[in-house]
């Protein structure tokens, strides 16, 4: 029977029933259980994120909160979301703050639109560093305890240190070369104009290829912008849908874009991500994990994950001018180009 | 200047994003509100970049031919008459990839690759500043 409660919109009652019998059917609430409550948040790209909150008499009797994760079918990242689920899976045994996860539904036609899964919500809230307030609440703990700093790098350094072979079933591998293919791949496929900077920078990462590493888990979307945070400390580190094993100098030199401390079309943040002084973190990177970090072969990791955004907004973009998705926010991405081009001309030296 | 999406399509965009808020029954939701937001910025935005994009256009296509004057390669000498002749800013992208690459290639006229770089730079800093609202000159970008 359906389950709707106060706190679940007409619209939203197929998309409660459907991730209340998913939980029941693995186990994870019992049979009374009903959706006390499930509302869209606003953030996500690639996947769409729900806030669902459910009485279950027959565990606590209190209200648990739980968040779905839906891979809509204008997902703006062609990845997996099965793949996402069992990276979770494998991680909470890990010493990173990652959430428990409550069942995957791998069909695609769902009361949301598209495959999903279920996991817990994790204390703690999100920062936006192209938001102004966000940047200064960062910059204040950087002059004060420093202490999101500290568990930004050293989460970092737990991620770089596990051992790749645990999740190698899990994650895609791929080499440097084989991730340049794949973004140009992209960018190929769903260019809608040729951008003169962005070939370039291609032909630029190609022709500095760092020499190779021993391969690890890369977050690949790693910044401070997809973690929680609570009381000034990290309470998760979440979005793994682009993680992948490889180089895991990608993580540093993808967070040390400009773009990534809050630079839209005015300038953000002078600190790394908004976070921390640059120095300060490579430095504790290093005594971390005993790699000094080559700022050299950073900043071609930094075009490389300019590149990715590139084409990641430009699949939002072509989407959107294909009719696709009426989600304005794809169409908005367009102005995430000019600060782009801005890091890859700087990286380039030009 | 070599962004996808026309001003009329985002125009329509935003009128689509109206229209849903107008027909909504029920209070929006986060995503909800969130759309609507994005629909500002796009009018913030695309307001700052109709005031400065002629002027930007005329300022790329004059620095491209001086760029590209002193250049004897085919390949440059036909990419400078094709800028001149090109409508808009993703034409002049367009004929840009083909330029550079060539000169890539064969490291065929490194000096005017570098000067185009160049161009492309200051292009990047004037066009942050015209949407940010606050134009430079590119005395002020480079």
């Amino acid at each position: 029977m359906a389950s709707r409660a106060s706190g679940v919109s007409e619209g939203n009652a197929a998309k409660a029933q459907a991730a209340l019998e998913l939980m029941r059917s693995v186990g994870s609430v019992g049979t009374r259980a009903t959706v006390l409550g499930l509302s869209q948040l606003e953030g996500g790209w690639s996947r769409h994120t729900y806030e669902l909150t459910i009485s279950d008499p027959e565990a606590s009797g209190s209200a648990g909160e739980y968040i779905v994760r839906v891979r809509p079918g204008d997902s703006v990242v062609d990845s997996d979301i099965g793949q996402e689920f069992r990276t979770y899976e494998l991680l909470v045994d890990e010493p990173i703050p990652t959430p428990s996860v409550d069942g995957f539904e791998a069909a695609d036609d769902t009361p949301f639109g598209g495959p999903f899964f279920v996991m817990g919500r994790l204390p703690g809230h999100s920062v936006n560093v192209w938001r102004a307030r966000d940047r200064n609440e960062l910059a204040e703990n950087w002059e004060d305890s420093r202490s999101l700093a500290e568990d930004l790098v050293a989460h970092m350094a737990t991620i770089h240190s596990m051992r790749p072979e645990r999740l190698r079933d899990a994650v895609v591998s791929r080499t440097f070369r084989e991730t340049v293919e794949h973004w140009r791949g992209i960018y190929e496929e769903i260019r809608l104009v040729r951008d003169p900077v962005v070939e370039e920078a291609y032909a630029w990462v190609l022709d500095n290829e760092p020499p190779p590493v021993a391969p690890r888990l890369v977050h690949g979307d790693y910044r401070i912008g997809n973690c929680l945070l609570d009381r000034g400390r990290i309470t998760g580190v979440l979005d793994w849908e682009l993680s992948f094993v490889g180089d895991h100098r990608f993580d540093l030199g993808y967070m040390s874009l400009e773009y990534q401390a809050g630079r839209f079309v005015s300038p953000g943040s002078p600190l790394l991500n908004a976070v921390a002084d640059r120095d300060w973190f490579e430095q504790r990177y290093a005594e971390l994990t005993g790699e000094i970090v080559d700022r050299s072969v950073v900043d071609v990791f930094a075009a490389l994950g300019a590149l990715m955004l590139f084409s990641i907004m430009g699949t939002g973009v072509r989407l959107y001018a294909d009719g696709e998705t009426s989600d304005i926010r794809t169409a908005w991405g367009r102005y995430v180009f000019p600060g782009l081009r801005r890091d890859l001309v700087g990286l380039m030296g030009w | 200047m070599f962004n996808a999406l026309t001003a009329d399509q985002l125009i329509a965009g935003l009128g689509s994003v109206l229209r849903a808020a107008a027909a909504a029954t029920e209070p929006p939701d986060e995503y909800a509100r969130g759309q609507l937001l994005s629909a500002y910025s796009i009018t913030r935005l695309l307001t700052a970049e109709q005031r400065a994009s002629a002027g930007l256009l005329t300022w790329l296509r004059t620095e491209l031919r001086d760029a590209l004057a002193p250049c004897s390669d085919e390949a440059a000498v036909a990419a400078r008459e094709r800028i001149a002749q090109a409508a808009d800013a993703p034409a002049i992208g367009a004929v840009l990839v083909d330029l550079l690459a060539k000169l890539r290639s064969g490291d065929r006229e490194p000096q005017a690759r570098a000067r185009v770089h160049a161009v492309l730079r200051t292009m990047a800093d004037l066009e942050l500043a015209a949407l940010a609202g606050r134009p430079l000159d590119a005395g002020e970008a480079a």
